[in-house]
């Protein structure tokens, strides 16, 4: 069977090698995709979009539809990993108190868990450091940590940045408050609902931009229809689209990130863990 | 003004390579994080202050917002490196690595 999958993989290694001499050289001026489509969009991108940055352009605008399914992948991800992973058992382990005035370490029986009160806090099984420093700087920095995310997702349009890359900063904000504090201090910011009726509302946002361009009555994902409803010209309302999606897909990437991260470090249970 | 963008690259870079002769000479984990920690910061700040200063060389208000912006760098390091620095060394601490002591010159 090796012998067979070895092959199968020589052979089309070979196809590939042989193939590679029909492409154009590197930077080939006269190779076809720098001829007809790169030119097109290098010179039209700022007449047409008035988006300064081509990228963005080309990402959100003029391949759309291709952006929409990425974020839907990513969203599949996202699910995949809820699927594979998450565990719907309570860990019946013995848990870790602190007694909050004297910093003592309590060791509880399960069936003696005490009820909730200020006294008392619960700490992870397997990981019970308490560091006030790195907690109160995390717990001051996360804020800075998303507004910046926002610049990024909102100034896409003229510098590098834009949703994916915004979304995982956004994202890694809510995972800096689980690695410093605990997982149940992250899951109280943002509640594993919430995170899962985000992920699907990105995608959302993304294809209903999309599906409200049909109703307007041009084509798929086609922005200039919305102009009549942001009562400006055509150019501007693509800028605008293109803005809409980059938050759709900016919320589904946070979501995701969140979701997977949650679900890999609490082994599926989502109560505890790095 | 570009002498004194030169005097403050220089100093930072007096910094940074003090702060990596230390990595490498010092002989244990804690005392190699105290040159890591302590000369990185100082070192980025000369540096980034000298851009920022460079930066408002032909002044205007569009320059001088882009040198706060530069200025917020160093506001962030100057919160993030030491914490980081405390956070690698109290794992350390926890994972059992014995402090450097004058028993131990020589090995």
């Amino acid at each position: 069977m090796k012998a067979i999958g070895l092959i199968i993989v020589v052979l089309v290694g070979a196809l590939l090698l042989y193939s590679t001499e029909d492409f154009p050289s590197w930077g080939d001026p006269a190779s076809p995709a720098s001829v007809h489509v790169a030119a097109h969009h290098l010179k039209k991108a700022i007449p047409e979009t008035s988006v300064p940055n081509v990228v963005t352009a080309v990402l959100a605008d003029y391949r759309g539809y291709d952006t929409m399914f990425e974020t839907s992948v990513i969203f599949c991800a996202g699910l995949g990993c809820f699927v594979l992973l998450r565990l719907f058992k309570k860990r019946d382990d013995d848990s870790y108190y602190r007694h909050v005035a004297t910093g003592i370490t309590l060791h509880i029986k399960k069936d003696k868990i005490p009820d909730a009160s200020s006294e008392f806090e619960r700490i992870d099984t397997l990981w019970t450091p308490y560091d006030l420093i790195v907690k109160n700087v995390c717990r001051i920095l996360a804020p800075f940590v998303q507004l910046f995310a926002l610049y990024v997702i909102a100034h896409g349009h003229h510098s590098p940045g834009g949703g994916f890359q915004g979304g995982v900063i956004l994202g890694a904000s809510v995972i800096l408050i689980a690695i410093s504090h605990d997982m149940r201090t992250a899951l109280g910011r943002i509640s594993e609902k919430t995170v899962h009726i985000l992920m699907a509302v990105g995608v959302l946002i993304y294809s209903g931009i999309g599906a409200l361009c049909i109703l307007m009555g041009r084509n798929f994902l086609d922005y200039a229809a919305l102009s009549r409803i942001l009562f400006t010209d055509k150019i501007e309302a693509r800028s605008l689209g293109i803005f809409g999606v980059e938050v759709g897909v900016g919320i589904t990437v946070m979501a995701v990130m969140i979701s997977i991260y949650n679900n890999l470090s609490s082994e599926g249970r989502q109560d505890e863990g790095l | 003004m570009d002498v004194i963008v030169i005097l403050l690259l220089i100093c930072g870079l007096v910094f940074f390579t003090g702060g990596a002769v230390g990595i490498l000479r010092f002989p244990d984990f804690y005392t190699r994080l105290h040159p890591a920690g302590k000369m990185d910061t100082l070192g980025s700040f000369l540096m980034v202050l000298a851009v920022a200063l460079y930066n408002i060389h032909d002044f205007s208000w569009a320059a001088l917002l882009t040198s706060l912006k530069i200025l917020l760098i160093v506001l962030f390091i100057f919160i993030l490196n030491p914490t980081a620095t405390h956070a690698i060394v109290d794992a350390g601490f926890r994972a059992g690595m014995r402090p450097w002591t004058k028993e131990d010159r020589g090995k």
